[in-house]
């Protein structure tokens, strides 16, 4: 199958269906090995489990790398309260495509993740709480949840292991800051998206205040891998601190955009010229966002220099984040660019915290005046230090997020914002 | 009605860059085939707040909740420790029926929850899928955010606005289009993708809007 | 080093070494060592949210400068309030505030009281950086006493989470998201219905949420600001009566964490007009055989009224008290009733038909008890009588024929006939009603605005008030009138402050005893009540 394109440089472990539309049929999951991990789990004690993920050292894939089987082991040992398991699939960072592909063709393979992970952290119910734009997707997840019920994967006494674990497919009504973990507690609560102060932490008190653990689609994907084949084998890719494969989304100025399974450590050029095909017809390469549109942007030297890991990425003074390489060549305009990222996240703030709240909306002003062709070089450094103020003083990151790409963009495109200072808009 | 494996007169159904090597059809990489369509009353629990349709047909003023609908929200309300939990899925339904989340929608929904209408309108306007006017037939979502704007979102935008003959943000004359910018929609690997109800566009260009629209109006749904 | 007491931490704040108890936040040890730091969303009686960011604090080890309202205290923790990163923070946190604030001062009744003015000019950069367009919320009218600038509000929440975790009555919520939030009603439903949402007006720190009855009536800093107590309703709400020009211009709550927290309700607040009210009685007045009245000086008065009960054939004594007198008032009366010769006194008191109670805070209700001090009546051995509406229950007084004294109660619901059968008939009040007309002496006396004194609560807290406004004319306290007469009947002293009087008190009154002014302070203290002693008191123990 070549959904939509494949490149033989890619490690297929958990995107190995995609483009395969039986996967989605719980018998030919089965038949595929599928649940066995689940059964292989449950024949062991919970921190068992905890031990083999934390020994293949898996990180979170949903942006901030924390170790899973770290994180796993926050929650109490023993439950005196109900333990809930919470899949963030809010997939809403611009650049990042890689969860809703993942539910749509291996949506049982998310599922037996999410029951393996259910069962290390002691959780009876599993929320996957879906981005609420994505009707399709879900409607594909909740057909494999009730199919999985069917069959007796998900439910009471599962496999007659003894073991409960429910799930329930939750779907969100369209904000980004309910991607952020405590965020999403809130709004799976009923509440206003309103991200949480930590401590305490949702291991202590997460959703509908009982110990709870959050985990992205991707890494609860890796996990039944990882259960089957045990951790050592997953550290036969990446790095020591970087193990394991994963979905990069590559989008913008490539040929061949689309996801892309690589070990982690992957040369950041060789992404971009050999698996996507290069760039196109004319172009060459400007600007590379390797992260998603929260962390820094590199230039082209730096991403030639750039290995896609978390410490590979710190290197070159940006982060790996959820890995969503967006590429830009010499036609992108970067002013424009760094404008409409701030004015997203202007409209994604949720207001709580001063410095984000007004922040992000009067650096999005700014810009926009700059790109209109009414900047000044004093309006750089006000974007500087005012977007420095943003970053380390609220309660969650969007605001840091925003300083990423503004403080980046002036440093390394300066003349571009120069320019625009002489020419308006419309003007290349 | 979305999930219909339909026939769109237009060369990119739904998927990247059809380039020849890659013969799956439509249905397929929806998942219409698999999924088909999902019963009002919600089906198994699990999935019973997944389901909203962005119906065409909107009734602004129908019960809240009756019949297979209220069995929904009862099979919701079995899947949280208390109903505050069910207040986004059950907006996500009252929105389906009637069209939008009116001020008496609110009230309501805080009525059978038991929750203060003012929390109730605290939350239904902190979430941007919650439309607090009536929209036409056809909610077009255009994403304009930096992956898609690098390839053409904004003429993408303009192009619709133009065949719809409407603003931003306001409702054509015929009522059937409403056309909004859409933050990213997790398609960036297909630009430009456009959201049309419950139904994502992938890898829409500018000279293909016109087909689309025209598709739209043309398919009563 | 010797082990700290458990329980406690010793930590440093700006190099000041404190210990405070395990769990106290770095807010509330700052103060210990005198440190203010600036905050809007904290505030003692409500949760903390800590998102207003302007008490980031920086604390050596930490990452990122942390929020002092919530972070608990560690051992050997090394906290700076005005590092220059601290510094910087707060200046960083203000500029964003006036990003989009009108700037209205001129126009702001806030302005004089608002943090917003005191934090900037203290710490805030000396000129903004902003030259975008503001964004326009404009006035909304919330309903009740409230109206709100949303322009002028810094998000802090304060006045959603009091609606919400105090008032129990989720009327005002956050619309929207990012720098489009506004906090709102549900459309028209607005705050009516509420009781205690003056209290949001209190705790607004800008000038956002104003009160009606107040706007531009009068400007913070002319206003003196005077502890009294609430004399609405048996509840004793501590409070502060603010003035100017000799009005009480607006009430406000005092805190006082036994009674009232920081709160009070609605209509104790907008229950003070009576106070300002003028056509008071400026002079004693004596009235002669024809039914005339003269003025007369004090002494003159004092001495007529004297000879005056020394020729009367029945000495026995009918007196209507008030439950508004203050417990120095109604001592002096209980007094002179027995020098003079013995009787019953009585009072009537208006009693609403419910409770209301502040469900958050539920040792704060809105009392039956319209008025604050039934219990100090009661402890005297005062009698209640009539209706709720506080008429009638004087059948046995209007017509006595020995000596009648009214002190503080109008007399509405009586006619003119009223003590026209009494060989004297006395009346102490403020302003002079019909039933007055029969009075052979109508002598003016102070409200309790206008005198020290105390009021007993309904579970029989003693609490202390203070004057606010001048007595017009010649009146003066009940207690120095009626104790000048004691004095003459009995040869004794007078008490020539509410202090002694009080003391006079405390000496002849069980539930008293052993309490002083200096005792009770500004916060009160419970009076002893004796086993099987008349419903409603309560407090064993001072």
């Amino acid at each position: 199958m070549a959904y939509p394109y494949v490149s033989d440089r890619e490690a297929r472990v958990i995107s190995k269906h995609f483009g395969d539309p039986m996967q989605r049929r719980v018998d030919t999951y089965v038949e595929r090995g599928g649940y066995g991990a689940l059964k292989k789990a449950f024949a062991v004690a919970p921190a068992e489990v905890i031990d083999v993920v934390k020994a293949s050292g898996l990180r979170g894939r949903g942006g901030a790398g924390f170790p899973t089987g770290v994180k796993w082991s926050f929650m109490p040992k023993e439950p005196t309260r109900p333990h809930y398991l919470i899949c963030n699939a809010d997939e809403s960072e611009p650049g990042t495509f890689k969860d809703r592909e993942l539910m749509r063709w291996d949506p049982h393979q998310l599922i037996e993740g999410c029951l393996i992970s259910a069962y290390a952290i002691r959780a009876k119910h599993v929320y996957i709480y879906c981005r609420g734009e994505f009707f399709e997707t879900n409607q594909v997840l909740a057909r494999a949840v009730e199919d999985a019920y069917a069959k007796g994967y998900v439910g009471m006494d599962i496999l007659c292991s003894g073991n409960d674990i429910d799930v329930t497919v939750h779907q969100g009504a369209g904000a980004y800051i309910c991607g952020e973990e405590t965020g999403l507690m809130n709004s799976l609560e009923g509440r206003r998206g309103l991200p949480r102060l930590k401590p305490p932490f949702p291991a202590a008190v997460g959703a509908f205040g009982m110990p709870s653990t959050i985990n992205n689609v991707e890494t609860l994907s890796a996990v039944p891998h990882i259960l089957s084949n045990g951790g050592e084998w997953y550290r036969q890719w990446g790095s020591e601190k970087s193990p394991g494969t994963k979905l990069f989304c590559v989008s913008g100025h490539v040929r061949r955009p689309g996801n892309y399974e690589l070990p982690l450590g992957f040369p950041l050029s060789e992404l971009i010229d050999d698996v996507c095909g290069g760039m196109r017809e004319g172009r060459t390469l400007k600007a590379v966002i390797p992260g998603g549109s929260s962390v820094p942007i590199i230039d082209a030297a730096e991403a030639r220099a750039c290995k896609l890991d978390y410490e590979g990425c710190a290197a070159v003074g940006t982060m790996l984040g959820c890995a969503s390489v967006i590429v830009m060549d010499d036609s992108a305009d970067i002013v424009k660019q760094v404008r409409r990222m701030v004015d997203f996240y202007a409209h994604e703030s949720c207001g709580q915290c001063t410095p984000c709240r007004e922040g992000s909306a009067w650096t999005a002003q700014i810009l926009r005046r700059i790109e209109d062709g009414h900047g000044t070089e004093e309006d750089l450094d006000t974007l500087m230090e005012i977007t420095q103020q943003m970053v380390g003083t609220t309660i969650c990151v969007l605001s840091d997020s925003v300083a990423a790409p503004v403080q980046s963009a002036i440093k390394k495109f300066r003349g571009d914002f120069l320019a625009r200072m002489q020419q308006p808009a419309g003007v290349a | 009605m979305s999930g219909q494996a339909g026939e769109a007169p237009f060369k990119n159904p739904g998927w990247a860059g059809n380039t020849g090597e890659f013969d799956l059809t439509e249905a397929e990489v929806r998942g219409d085939d698999f999924v088909g369509k999902r019963p009002k009353h919600g089906g198994h629990p699990s999935g019973a707040g997944t389901l909203p349709y962005m119906l065409a047909e909107k009734h602004p003023e129908a019960p809240l909740f009756e019949g297979e609908h209220k069995e929904r929200l009862d099979k919701i309300l079995t899947r949280y420790p208390d109903k505050q939990a069910a207040l986004l899925p059950a907006l996500s339904l009252a929105q389906e029926i009637r069209g939008h989340v009116s001020p008496e929608t609110m009230d309501r929904v805080a009525e059978l929850l038991d929750l203060s209408p003012a929390y109730v309108r605290g939350v239904t306007t902190f979430y941007t899928m919650y439309n607090r006017r009536p929209v036409g037939r056809y909610l077009v979502q255009v994403c304009t955010n930096i992956s898609c704007n690098l390839c053409g979102a904004e003429e993408v935008l303009e192009t619709f606005l133009r065949y719809t003959d409407t603003e931003l943000g306001e409702t054509s004359d015929d009522g059937n289009f409403t056309v909004i910018e859409a933050e990213c929609l997790a398609a960036c690997g297909y630009p430009t993708c456009v959201q049309i109800n419950s139904r994502y566009y992938e890898n829409v260009t500018a000279d293909e809007v016109l087909k689309i629209v025209d598709h739209l109006k043309a398919r009563g749904d | 080093m010797p082990d700290a007491p458990s329980g406690m931490v010793t930590l440093t704040i700006d190099g000041h070494e404190v210990a405070v108890p395990k769990g106290t936040t770095l807010l509330e040890a700052a103060k210990r060592v005198g440190k203010d730091v600036p905050h809007y969303c904290w505030h003692p009686g409500l949760s903390a949210p800590a998102q207003c960011r302007m008490c980031l604090v920086e604390v050596e080890g930490a990452p990122k400068p942390q929020p002092a309202c919530v972070t608990t205290v560690m051992e050997g923790q090394v906290v700076k309030t005005e590092s220059p990163q601290a510094l910087s923070n707060r200046e960083g946190v203000l500029e964003f505030y006036l990003v989009n604030h009108p700037l209205d001062c001129p126009i702001c009744d806030m302005s004089g009281e608002c943090l917003l003015q005191d934090y900037v000019h203290a710490e805030g950069r000396k000129h903004g950086r902003s030259h975008e367009p503001k964004r326009v919320f404009g006035r909304d009218d919330f309903g009740g006493d409230v109206l709100f600038y949303g322009d002028r509000c810094v998000m802090c929440t304060r006045c959603v989470r009091f609606m919400s975790e105090v008032e129990r009555d989720d009327r005002l919520t956050v619309v929207e998201r990012g720098n489009r939030s506004v906090i709102d009603t549900f459309f028209d439903e607005g705050l009516e219905g509420t009781h205690f949402h003056g209290n949001i007006v209190d705790i607004c720190p800008v000038g956002a949420l104003v009160s009606k009855e107040f706007l531009h009536k009068a400007r913070a800093w002319d206003l003196s600001h005077e502890p009294s107590v609430c004399a609405s309703c048996s509840q004793g709400c501590n409070v502060e009566l603010h003035v100017r020009d000799n009005l009480v211009q607006r009430v406000k709550p005092r805190e006082n964490i036994e009674v009232n927290a920081w709160w009070m309700c609605d209509y104790g607040r907008h229950d003070y007009e009576w106070m300002n009210e003028g056509d008071r009685i400026e002079a004693p007045l004596v009235r002669d055989a024809g039914g005339a009245t003269r003025a007369l000086g004090w002494k003159e008065a004092l001495h007529a009224l004297l000879e005056r009960a020394g020729g009367v054939s029945n000495r026995s004594v009918r007196a209507v008290a008030s439950a508004r007198a203050s417990n120095e008032d109604l001592g002096a009366l209980a007094e002179l009733v027995g020098a003079l010769g013995g009787g019953e006194t009585v009072f009537r008191s208006r009693r609403a038909a419910d409770e209301i109670v502040l469900k958050g805070f539920p040792k704060l209700a809105r009392r039956r008890d319209l008025a604050p001090n039934l219990q100090g009546a009661e402890l005297l051995g005062m009698q209640r009588v009539g209706s709720d509406d506080a008429t009638g229950g004087l059948e046995g007084v209007r017509d006595h024929d020995g000596i009648v004294v009214v002190l503080g109660d109008a007399l509405d619901d009586q006619d003119a006939s009223f003590g026209g059968k009494a060989g004297l008939f006395v009346y102490l009040g403020a302003h002079a009603g019909a039933a007055a007309r029969s009075a052979h002496f109508v002598l003016p006396v102070t409200t309790h605005a206008e005198q020290e004194g105390t009021f007993t609560n309904h579970e029989g807290r003693v609490q202390r008030f203070w004057p606010a406004l001048r007595a017009p004319g010649m009146a003066r306290p009940a207690w120095l009138v009626l104790g000048a007469l004691v004095a003459e009947l009995t040869d004794g002293s007078v008490s020539r402050s509410a202090s002694a009087a009080f003391a006079r008190l405390s000496d002849a009154v069980f539930a008293f005893a052993g309490m002083s002014y200096d005792s009770l302070g500004s916060r009160g203290a419970v009076a002893r009540v004796p086993a099987g002693a008349s419903s409603g008191s309560s407090g064993a123990g001072a």
